[in-house]
């Protein structure tokens, strides 16, 4: 039913290499040009809503082999956001296809990493809130309830965890989203700007938890408008501008690139 | 949409893990905890009775036996869909960022007042036909006709679901689904048979003059549910204890019996309903959140 099934596949051997598979990927997002209200509605039955399309993702296609960390970069509105809402099927594509695969070739498991506690509820506590969070990323609860003490352990929870989400201080929050996408065993990592908040030890722990997770083999795509996280993280850099790959490849040479650009256009 | 079924399906530990959380969150700060969901329409059947018995006079035999065969089942309906309006928008950080089965979330919440509902009956039955036979006054019988209990519950949960989904979709685009049902609903209460039975309404001069009057009054699937879960619990109680004019010793004016044929008119429109819902749900749940 969702677009990371497993399709069958022309070279098996060959496409279980990827991890990540997209090809001639778009979306167009319908703007209606009148607020949402019955009475608009019903004004709009006489005229015709001015409707604009928005191509926020125009024919991209790109493959990311398993266990490599590739970095998006772009201007705002350059489609960033978007092609990591389409990875984690929170979108549908308007034209295209998305292929998600494990290392065997299986539909992968996906695993979205949040801004600081997206997807904990701050009225419930800890033990809930991982078991809730746990059926979110499609695990059983006997599954869940194997990899608990593990997770409470890794994000230096201790007693903590028996309390509101609600008192909890950022770093115990991101712990926690962090431990739980490790402990979890997905297949692909989808990270969108976390990396940049956070005082420097903090950020120090998160740099270690992404080297943790690139030696354990982790597929990791992320989003990030810091240049100076993408060098020290990323294998590869994909540049969108405009809803269109400008460039795809080398750390080095597309952020330089990228440099260039941002200053030609800030002149 | 038999795939859309067998997700929601192959989700089920979530949803599951979605309704506790209704529950927790519920009456997470509240010292009566569950109680609340029990409390509210003891207090409504206190006032009810005042209403009808001291303030206009009408002596209706175990008048609060019968409000609350009304109220149980309104509440279920009117909280659900309710409820169900703002489920999308209360998690809509969740749906922007998680891929789930939409339909989970507004599900979740028809099932915790699913819950809250039959705990609602539990309290009934334990405090009329237990309570009332200990004090010796007769209390309340169970009736043979209470097999019937079960196919009306499907029959609401079926139509709370279809509509559930319908409102909840619409209140994402729409904001005022949201005030057009409370309004609606606070007219609702006092035109549907709650706190009266359904003869009040058969027997008014003008429905007497113009039967399809009263037939259409009872198309209503809520009005018909309700009047056949009194009618199913209680023993028949003729519409003339509600006149005010009545006195003791009077000739009463008859309860009509269960419409079996609107009854299974209006199990046709629950499943309308649900079916509806459900299509019109999925033609819209890959529109909640995109936004540029």
């Amino acid at each position: 039913m969702t677009h990371t099934d497993a399709e069958i596949l022309p070279d098996p051997d060959k496409s279980a290499m990827h991890a990540i598979e997209v090809s001639h990927l778009s979306k167009t997002f319908l703007i209606r040009h009148e607020p949402g209200s019955v009475k608009r509605a019903l004004i709009g039955l006489l005229r015709k809503p001015r409707i604009e399309h928005f191509h926020a993702l125009q024919d991209v296609s790109f493959t990311v082999p398993h266990g490599q960390t590739l970095a998006v970069i772009g201007r705002n509105g350059s489609g960033k956001s978007t092609l990591l809402s389409l990875l984690a099927n929170v979108y549908r594509p308007t034209t295209g296809t998305i292929k998600l695969r494990g290392e065997t070739g299986s539909k992968a498991r996906v695993a979205p990493l949040l801004e600081l506690g997206a997807g904990f509820h701050p009225e419930l506590d800890g033990l809930t809130n991982i078991s809730f969070y746990g059926a979110m990323l499609g695990l059983t609860a006997e599954q869940m309830q194997a990899k608990r003490d593990t997770i409470i352990a890794f994000a230096e929870l201790g007693d903590k965890v028996d309390t509101l989400v609600r008192g909890w201080n950022d770093g115990a929050k991101l712990r926690l989203g962090f431990s739980i996408a490790v402990n979890t065993d997905p297949d692909i990592l989808l990270v969108d700007e976390v990396l940049a908040v956070g005082d420097e030890a903090f950020q120090n722990k998160c740099y270690r938890l992404i080297g943790d997770l690139q030696a354990q083999g982790k597929t990791i795509l992320f989003v990030s408008h810091d240049l100076a996280v993408v060098e020290r993280v990323a294998n590869r850099v994909l540049w969108l501008r405009e809803g269109r790959i400008e460039q795809d490849g080398d750390v080095h040479q597309v952020l330089q690139a990228y440099r260039d650009f941002s200053l030609s256009e800030s002149h | 949409m038999r795939d859309e079924i067998a997700e929601v399906v192959r989700y089920r530990y979530l949803l599951q893990m979605l309704v506790r959380r209704e529950l927790k969150v519920r009456y997470k700060n509240s010292a009566l905890g569950f109680l609340w969901s029990i409390v509210p329409p003891l207090l409504q059947v206190f006032v009810y009775t005042f209403v009808i018995r001291g303030a206009l006079g009408a002596h209706v035999p175990h008048y609060s036996a019968y409000l609350l065969c009304g109220i149980i089942p309104w509440t279920f309906f009117s909280t659900a869909l309710l409820d169900s309006s703002q489920s999308l928008i209360d998690n809509y950080d969740l749906i922007k960022k998680f891929y789930l089965p939409r339909e989970a979330i507004p599900l979740a919440r028809v099932i915790s007042n699913l819950i809250h509902f039959l705990l609602g009956w539990v309290v009934f039955f334990i405090a009329f036909m237990l309570v009332a036979r200990l004090k010796k006054d007769g209390g309340i019988p169970l009736l043979p006709s209470m097999i019937w209990f079960p196919v009306l519950t499907v029959m609401e949960v079926l139509l709370v679901t279809g509509l559930s989904l319908w409102v909840a979709a619409l209140n994402v685009f729409y904001d005022d689904v949201k005030f057009v049902i409370q309004t609606l609903f606070g007219l609702l209460f006092f035109l549907m048979p709650i706190i009266y039975p359904s003869d009040v309404v058969r027997v008014m001069s003008v429905m007497r003059l113009h039967p399809w009057l009263f037939k259409l009054y009872m198309l209503n699937p809520v009005a018909a549910i309700i009047d056949a879960y009194r009618k199913i619990i209680l023993e028949p109680i003729s519409p003339s204890y509600f006149n005010r004019i009545y006195a003791p010793g009077d000739s009463l004016v008859p309860s009509a019996p269960i419409d079996w044929g609107n009854l299974g008119f209006t199990f046709l429109l629950c499943l309308l309903a649900a079916y509806t819902g459900y299509r019109y749900f999925n033609s819209r749940k890959w529109q909640f959140v995109e936004r540029p």
